[in-house]
């Protein structure tokens, strides 16, 4: 409970809130036209992160050739290529699962269809499994990404002269070390670094101190002047996020597509005697939401470099849905603040020191507003109707 | 008269089941082996399960999706108290067991009451939520305790596995939900589930009816759970997740929501499909492929075929038969094409590998054409064997 690592587990907590925002806005929109918690939803965002992972082999960075290759760098249009094809994927995915397995379940109890919905995401869970490679788990190659390294924001003054003076006594030393073992190299035919002589060894022991000063000060000074580290990746990350959601705001306020998503929000079979096509703007929507998890997925898969299994997207599935229902289930700007609120109190309870309870308060946090405020945060007040 | 003569046919089906629970347990140490005896052991388990998740999900129509936690609590209960007394303090192990028994039940209800209370303000979707999120926390908090073991699970001493007292506990809460049902008492069960606003205005106290679900179905899994934690010896968190949730659940769905008997008869063929699904051979994927086709042909023609409601039996029966033969042959000639291609014919799965996926596809199939679940309302009842038994005879009577 370090109190100079608050800003940075707060920024970590808003960069983990950006996808499960992704993948909440799907439940939220999916909940809103049909009343119907997708349980598949978290399987779409996992099948995204493998179309990335597909799609990045296919532009040349599969595993083999990233060892023949270890220089190789991606462009940003390769990563804008991999978010193209999981937000296709999924889009398919998704309107897949609406044809096959919600659709003949338009008429019946809700409770049939929250099964089926059970049983599609244990299908594409176990079934992936036998098609999909997930022993030993591959993960996309960080290779391909060309946001690598961090910002470093500093709220005090940075002591960049005894930085410098310590790199260059570490340079020094290294180089000194280095010049010895090319020696013996040369002479002795040593190979191992830790079998050198006596003078070697003594380097060997100086340079080692010198690099343990130094971290242990860049540390230090870290933790003294409340300095933040934000991957590059991963405000990327949020920008992308930032026009998805422009894009999701255009089309669901602006467009007639949008109109009529609100319509059969409110009503469904008031909208259709309005002469709005119910079907259609379910497909649409269920279309829209699982591109938004796709896309979850690639950017998660990617920046985070986790690897992948047919079970990626039960945790954040599960972290999402509570997010979204925290925001209030069937509002959009809700799913992304209960996506943040969730990220952000995620890290607060590792910075806290329970880091094993995680999960579990998560979902106490969720039954505290559910008994406080049963719609969520930005949820709007439903009238049951007799 | 008829007042004691109904006491003593109860005394005597009372005794009628233990004495069949005892036999059913010297059958299966006799003529099974230890992985038999404990499937058995295990069905009965579930059957308790799946009729008590029955009683609150179905009979009362709270959705939850959390009963996983309850036999947890039990579980976790006797645990701890097995923790306390290592040598069963002299007890026999029947009593020992029924102690146990009780006690988790009484743990349970009482976790049962606190997540029914919540069910005054939510309801349906939500209910659901926080029951699940119930589940998780529960199976959370249990793995930080280092007291009960946290995540390595702990042993349970002494090792009591007694197959008839499982298999009692699941004739006790079929006898229970089911008596319960048919008095004026448990009326208000079903009215509840049908109309609340309805039942709320003729004065059906509805808040108190639903906590009392939730408590009963709650405390028979708590018992489950006793039991569980006797007769595997050891117990983990990991044995409680969500899935287990989920399983009960399709259970009780596949079963058909509101009927005891298809509850009962869900719960054993379900826990046995992937047992059995376990020892098949291996496939190759084409023929997997062919099958998933091939039945989905079957349910196309059979939908397609069945749509009419003016048909007589034979013209129905003529229409199974139809769409088995379609599919069967449409297997075969698919079998024979996927095959040309190399890389399906190469392909070999288990038949552990796929038995998750193809429960997870009856899962989804049998919810698109039979909704409602395999025996909807029916229920299985002496009145009604009587009923078949006398039309049976009759009919062949006048055949005769």
């Amino acid at each position: 409970m370090e109190l100079s690592v608050l800003p940075q587990q707060i920024v970590n907590g808003i960069l983990i809130g950006a996808v499960y925002s992704l993948i909440a806005l799907g439940y939220n929109m999916v909940y809103g036209v049909l009343r119907l918690i997708n349980f598949a939803h978290g399987e779409v965002f996992m099948l995204g992160a493998y179309g990335a992972l597909f799609t990045s082999w296919y532009l040349g960075f599969s595993p083999e050739d990233v060892y023949a290759n270890p220089n190789m760098q991606g462009e940003w249009w390769h990563l804008a290529i991999m978010l193209l094809t999981a937000m296709v994927v999924c889009t398919f995915v998704g309107i897949t699962i609406e044809f096959f397995a919600y659709r003949p379940l338009r008429k019946q109890p809700k409770i049939a269809c929250l099964i089926t919905a059970i049983g599609v995401s244990l299908f594409l869970q176990f079934g992936g499994a036998l098609v999909l490679p997930n022993t030993p788990p591959p993960s996309i190659c960080e290779q391909v990404n060309p946001f690598q390294g961090s910002f470093k924001l500093s709220l005090l003054s940075y002591n960049y002269a005894e930085k410098e003076k310590l790199a260059a006594e570490l340079n020094r030393a290294d180089d000194a070390f280095q010049q010895q073992f090319e020696l013996e190299k040369k002479e002795h035919r040593v190979t191992n670094p830790f079998a050198l002589s006596l003078k070697g060894e003594v380097l060997r022991k100086n340079k080692q101190e010198m690099e343990r000063r130094y971290q242990s000060f860049v540390i230090s000074e870290d933790l003294r002047t409340y300095t933040i580290c934000l991957p590059k990746g991963q405000l990327v990350m949020l920008v992308t996020l930032g026009i998805l959601l422009m894009i999701l705001n255009f089309i669901v306020n602006r467009t007639s597509i949008g109109r009529g998503m609100r319509a059969v929000a409110e009503d469904a079979s008031t909208a259709s005697l309005m002469g709005i096509n119910v079907n259609r703007i379910i497909v649409i929507t269920f279309a829209i939401g699982s591109a938004l998890a796709g896309a979850g997925g690639m950017m998660s898969a990617t920046f985070t470099g986790s690897p992948l299994t047919t079970f990626y997207g039960l945790q954040p599935g599960l972290k999402a849905f509570v997010a979204a229902v925290l925001g209030g289930i069937g509002s959009i700007s809700g799913a992304v603040l209960g996506g943040f609120t969730m990220g952000i109190s995620e890290t607060l309870i590792v910075w806290l020191g329970y880091s094993s309870y995680k999960d579990a308060i998560a979902f106490m946090l969720l039954i505290l507003i559910l008994l406080v405020k049963p719609n969520g945060l930005l949820g709007s007040k439903r009238v049951e109707k007799v | 008269m008829g007042h004691k003569r109904t006491l003593l046919l109860r005394l005597f089906t009372m005794l009628g089941a233990v004495l069949l629970c005892y036999a059913a347990e010297v059958f299966v140490c006799l003529f099974g082996n230890a992985y038999q005896e404990r499937l058995v052991a295990l069905a009965g388990l579930y059957v308790t399960l799946s009729v008590s998740l029955n009683m609150i999900n179905g009979i009362t129509g709270q959705f939850s999706i959390g009963h996983a936690a309850f036999y947890q609590i039990g579980a976790y209960t006797v645990g701890y108290l097995s923790l306390l007394a290592p040598v069963s303090m002299g007890y026999n192990s029947i009593s020992w067991l029924a102690m146990m028994m009780l006690v988790a039940a009484i743990t349970a209800g009482f976790a049962g009451f606190i997540v029914g209370l919540p069910s005054l303000r939510l309801k349906g979707d939500y209910l659901a939520i926080v029951t699940l999120g119930f589940g998780e926390i529960v199976r959370i908090l249990v793995q930080n305790m280092d007291v009960v073991g946290g995540s390595y699970g702990m042993n349970v001493n002494p090792k009591i596995q007694h197959l008839s007292i499982i298999w009692l506990l699941a004739i006790i809460c079929i006898g229970v939900f089911r008596n319960i049902l048919k008095t004026g008492k448990g009326l208000v069960f079903t009215a509840v589930r049908d109309d609340e606003i309805a039942s709320a205005s003729v004065g059906i106290p509805v808040t108190k009816v639903k906590v009392t679900a939730f408590v009963m179905g709650s405390a028979f899994a708590g018992a489950a759970g006793a039991l569980f934690a006797h007769y595997e010896g050891f117990i983990t968190p990991g044995a409680f997740t969500m899935d287990l949730s989920f399983m009960i659940l399709t259970m009780v769905m596949v079963g058909g929501s509101g009927s005891i008997t298809g509850s009962v008869v869900a719960a054993i063929s379900l826990f046995y499909l992937p047992e059995w699904l376990r020892d098949q051979p291996n496939i190759t994927a084409a023929s997997f492929l062919s099958a998933i086709f091939a039945s989905g042909v079957f349910i196309f023609t059979l939908s397609k075929a069945m749509d009419r409601y003016y048909q007589n039996t034979f013209q129905k029966i003529s229409a199974i038969s139809f769409a088995v033969c379609a599919s069967v042959g449409f297997k075969y000639l698919s079998t024979f094409f996927l095959e040309l291609v190399p890389q399906l014919r190469d392909m070999e799965f288990e038949g552990n590998q796929l038995r998750m996926v193809i429960f997870a596809a009856i899962l989804v199939v049998l919810m698109l054409i039979r909704p409602q679940g395999l025996l909807s309302n029916f229920e299985l009842s002496w009145k009604g064997i009587q009923k078949l038994i006398s039309k049976t005879l009759h009919a062949v009577r006048r055949g005769v």
